[in-house]
């Protein structure tokens, strides 16, 4: 069917009151689950499938689809005012984003990321109308070689978000790479690391990691100074982006988009990946990347822009192809089944009322999102001000219970308070630990396609310069290092 | 003011009406109610019955258990709560079932015969199959061999492929999981043919499928769920089933014994229920009873049908199901030991 | 000094897991093997680790631990976390949670009594109904069913 006219079916589908109800409902439920450290996308929607079995295909879906891009609204919250990531695709927002909050600047952080991610959210879904099927056969050839590339350009990303020392970021990073193989080695189901214990063979939660690292880390090196009574220093200036913010922001927001939604499509990408490359790309492109870490807005307004997109983006295989690339969008395909639809290729053709009912839901989604989000940014803001004695306890209440909801495991308290110790200590030190963290989720996919890609070679390692896609990747990872040296040689460049 | 209350009252009254019609259904299901009740101890359950998953959410199993769930729910009017703990591919799950769920009858297992491999291969004598009791059948499914549409290989028959793979041995590429029947099956017709493929690790079926559909991988095997999509857009084909008959929904497809002229390809995933050894007998008599009655309402049926999976006549007779699962299961350890895996 | 241990430690760390991953195998006859991964990794790190340990006196960090009331403070928080991870399981989330928040707004940072038990009580109970209500999400109860 035609873009046009599907997405007129699709808008006549959607704007009934019980699909924009249930709409609003998914993007408030998203937004809640964004904002709440530790629970995420993915344990709303399983905990959340159930009552779509009482909607209409479309309802469930809708709704599932809106929890889904409006978690990417929400969890910029906290790691802006507080420095605690409402979810692992919200870490680096944390970097600058908390800085600028405690430059009295949160107003324009929280202003700035809701309109990053509804540019790309909408830019998302727009690319989705219109390419869908197109983008769909093109991403469904992205095989081991590439992903590898693709992971490896993103270890070559997490170089550039070193700030101290470079061999203490090396460091992190092979900390990181160690501490994924921590389980079963999924291409043989071999144990490693494991020392016989059931926990351990499961592997170590990603989200304990998460809210230990950058959670509770937070929270031991704040209560430790007792002169400060509130999050923020100064008092809030204004609750508005300037015009200055706007100016620095909008090329970020484009840019981030665009990255986002290449890593959505991709399997092994997805928001969280699309989070942390867009902040490297858009600390790599700045005239001064020293500001970055100290309150840069481009850190707040790439990322948030990228993770969005990479929601549309991963959407895209779901609905054209029937093939998810995330555990959410697997989830999102579950609903699908459940509801006796079978998705695949011919999904669009079959069913045009459901696949046009839920882009069209998308921009109806956004809209809500944002205007949801923008009125909150002042309620959020509030939140600076009450006393950090009694707001401490609170958040970490919330976040063990969101670790715990992971796996209904407490061994993950017992890793997310391990991580939180061993953060505040490396910390003290001057080790950086975000590296560790992107390591760890990149690791897992890396080891995977590379030997994946080997056994499916005849000629070994050749692979990778014989296919088109991966050689361009590899090259441009090897293009980045190299310019990464010659900054650091040059006797005028930043120190590192 | 009056009339919006009249509105109101009639609302009531219609809403009243319609619940009550129905509630009330049709006579047969009354009975079976009335049966669940009947069975159903005195203090139990008092709170939402976990139904655990050893896979990720929104997969194969995950969906029979959701759907298995939600009829359940509907006839005994228990609260089921449908929980996924996945790592090690199933083994995270099957340990925790087999080790550290209480056996108060509120932890059900929703696995599938998989879990014999882990209990066989990789437990390492922290538990055994014999841990987990059986309480009902759901389904079985056949793995099945799929071929591209496109590319050099489009259009083969699997006696074709199987010859292209002995003759030019580690080059067609076979989508395989480790440690678990893929592997199974390869290693069988390699041994048997003399063939030789190139294996590429996945994590499921269903990634080595998605390769397949792409162009990276040349034969990929799976269950019908997983690649019906991609097989009716015509992106990739089945071409052969491990099962002892054809299946009806793939009438044109010949089981991999009568192709090869064996009777030795029998690989099919069975997913059943359990719960853990040492639940109180009138727990497990009650849950058995509602997944039972679950299990024969034809709406859960066609469900499962539309899903392509098949019922094993030897499992669906709930007296004789344990006895039957348990020979299959020492048939697999038979399997091991003759293959050297088993010590 | 501080540092000079924890460089050791990488550097000790780094030579187990290589050691524990050269046992896993390096290279198999599909390729890298269970082993070959981690054990760059470990090599990695022990190499990072030997540098940092050659590092001149000067450019060492000398951290600043917490002394007193601060190593009080922190002290008082793990402990709560640890609370709350061994005793979930037996008291149940609400009972635990409560108990911890009491610990962490009165001793740790010294608010009221009267205030920290109304506080604790109200969070516990909001977030108990918020996950377990409203979410749907089970929180693990005590023997007293909640």
């Amino acid at each position: 069917m035609e873009p046009l006219a599907g997405l007129l079916t699709g808008f006549g589908v959607i704007l009934t009151v019980e699909n924009l109800y249930l709409c609003f409902l998914g993007s408030l439920i998203g937004t809640l689950v964004g904002v709440l450290p530790g629970v995420g996308p993915l344990a709303a929607l399983a905990l959340l499938l159930p009552v779509t079995f009482t909607l209409s295909p479309v309802g469930g879906m809708v709704m599932l689809a809106s929890i889904f891009y409006g978690a990417m609204y929400g969890g910029s919250t906290t790691s802006i005012l507080l420095n605690i990531p409402g979810e692992a695709a919200s870490v680096v927002t944390c970097i600058d984003g908390h800085q600028m909050a405690k430059q009295g600047r949160a107003g324009a952080a929280l202003g700035i990321a809701a309109i990053g991610s509804f540019v790309a959210g909408t830019l998302g879904v727009i690319v989705m109308t219109f390419f869908a099927p197109a983008i769909a056969a093109v991403a469904i050839r992205f095989g081991p070689p590439e992903n590898f590339a693709l992971m490896v350009l993103g270890v070559v990303c997490t170089l550039f978000m070193i700030t101290h020392s470079p061999v203490k970021g090396a460091l992190m990073i092979a900390l990181g790479f160690l501490t994924a193989t921590i389980g079963i080695d999924v291409v043989n189901g071999r144990e490693r690391f494991t020392f016989g214990s059931v926990d351990l063979s499961a592997g170590i939660e990603l989200l304990a990691v998460v809210i230990g690292l950058f959670g509770v880390t937070e929270i031991l090196s704040n209560v430790e100074a007792v002169v400060r009574s509130t999050v923020v220093d100064e008092r809030i200036r204004g609750l508005w982006p300037t015009l200055a913010d706007w100016r620095a922001s909008w090329v970020p927001m484009l840019r981030g988009s665009g990255l986002g939604f290449f890593l959505g499509l991709v399997p092994g990408g997805g928001p969280v990946t699309a989070s942390f490359m867009s902040y490297a790309v858009e600390k790599r492109v700045s005239a001064h990347p020293e500001r970055f870490g100290k309150g840069a807005i481009e850190g707040v307004a790439g990322p948030e822009s990228a993770n969005n997109a990479a929601v549309a983006g991963s959407i895209i295989p779901v609905l054209s192809l029937g093939i998810p690339g995330n555990p959410v969008t697997a989830l999102l395909l579950g609903a699908l089944v459940i509801q006796g639809i079978q998705p695949g290729p011919l999904f669009i053709t079959q069913r045009p009322d459901l696949f046009w009912g839920i882009v069209a839901s998308m921009y109806v989604g956004n809209v809500f999102l944002l205007l949801l989000n923008l009125p909150l940014v002042g309620l959020w803001a509030q939140l600076l001000r009450i006393p950090y004695r009694v707001l401490f306890p609170l958040v970490l209440l919330l976040s063990v219970v969101g670790t715990y909801s992971a796996n209904k495991n407490v061994f993950d308290l017992w890793v997310m308070l391990g991580f939180g110790l061993a953060g505040y200590v490396l910390q003290k030190l001057k080790y950086d630990l975000a590296p560790f963290i992107i390591a760890f989720v990149l690791a897992p996919l890396l080891e995977q396609s590379l030997r994946q890609s080997l056994a499916m070679s005849p000629d070994g390692a050749m692979i990778f310069m014989q296919r088109p896609a991966t050689a361009l990747m590899l090259f441009s990872s090897a293009g980045l290092i190299a310019l990464m040296f010659r900054r650091r040689s040059n006797p005028r460049g930043e120190s590192s | 003011m009056k009339k919006p209350m009249i509105v109101f009252a009639l609302l009531a009254a219609f809403l009243a009406a319609f619940l009550f019609a129905l509630s009330a259904g049709p006579a047969g299901a009354q009975e079976a109610r009335a049966k669940l009740a009947r069975v159903k101890p005195k203090d139990f359950p008092t709170a939402p019955i976990e139904y655990t998953v050893v896979y990720p959410p929104g997969g194969g199993m995950d969906v029979t258990a959701r759907l298995l769930a939600k009829h359940v729910e509907k006839w005994s009017g228990d609260r089921i709560i449908v929980n996924n703990r996945t790592g090690g591919a199933g083994m995270v799950g099957h340990a925790y079932l087999a080790t550290q769920a209480k056996p108060d009858g509120y932890t059900v297992g929703v696995i599938a015969n998989l879990m014999w491999g882990d209990a066989m291969l990789r437990a390492q004598n922290r538990w055994a199959y014999t841990d987990l009791e059986p309480i009902g059948y759901l389904n079985s499914d056949a793995l099945t061999w799929v071929g591209p549409t496109e590319g050099p290989y489009k259009g083969m028959s699997i006696r074709e492929i199987v010859a292209l793979a002995k003759e030019k041995p580690a080059t067609m590429r076979a989508a395989t999981v480790p440690g678990s029947m893929w592997d199974y099956v390869l290693d069988q017709v390699e041994a048997s043919a003399g063939a030789k493929f190139l294996r590429v690790p996945f994590q499921g079926g269903g990634a080595g499928i998605n390769a397949l559909a792409g162009g990276n991988v040349d034969i990929a095997q799976g269950f019908y769920s997983e690649f019906r999509g991609l097989a009716d857009a015509g992106k990739v084909a089945p071409i052969a089933v491990a099962s002892s008959e054809r299946m009806s929904f793939l009438k044109d497809t010949p089981t991999m014994n009568e192709a090869l002229g064996s009777n030795e390809y029998l690989w099919n995933v069975i997913r059943f229920v359990v719960v853990p050894k040492g639940t109180p007998a009138d727990r497990k008599a009650y849950l058995r009873a509602t997944i039972e009655t679950a299990m024969k309402d034809p709406e859960l049926v066609a469900e499962y049908v539309k899903a392509g999976v098949y019922f094993d006549p030897k499992l669906t007779d709930p007296a004789r199901m344990e006895a039957n699962l348990n020979e299959y299961a020492e048939r697999e350890r038979e399997f091991y030991r003759k293959t050297g895996r088993l010590k | 000094m501080f540092e000079r241990v924890l460089n050791l430690c990488w550097v000790l760390l780094g030579a187990t897991a290589a050691a524990y991953a050269w046992t896993l195998g390096l290279v198999g006859p599909a390729g890298p093997d269970s082993g070959l991964f981690p054990f760059i990794s470990a090599l990695m790190i022990m190499g990072a680790g030997l540098v940092l340990l050659l590092q001149p006196r000067h450019a060492l960090v000398a951290p600043d631990l917490p002394r007193g009331a601060a190593l009080g403070r922190i002290l008082g928080v793990c402990a709560g976390l640890a609370f709350m991870a061994i005793s979930i399981p037996f008291l149940g989330f609400a009972v635990s949670g409560f108990i911890t928040m009491i610990i962490l707004l009165h001793a740790v940072e010294k608010s009221g009594w009267v205030f920290s038990v109304s506080l604790a009580l109200v969070s516990v109970a909001a977030v108990v109904w918020l996950f377990g209500r409203v979410l749907g999400m089970p929180l693990p109860r005590g023997p007293w069913g909640w």
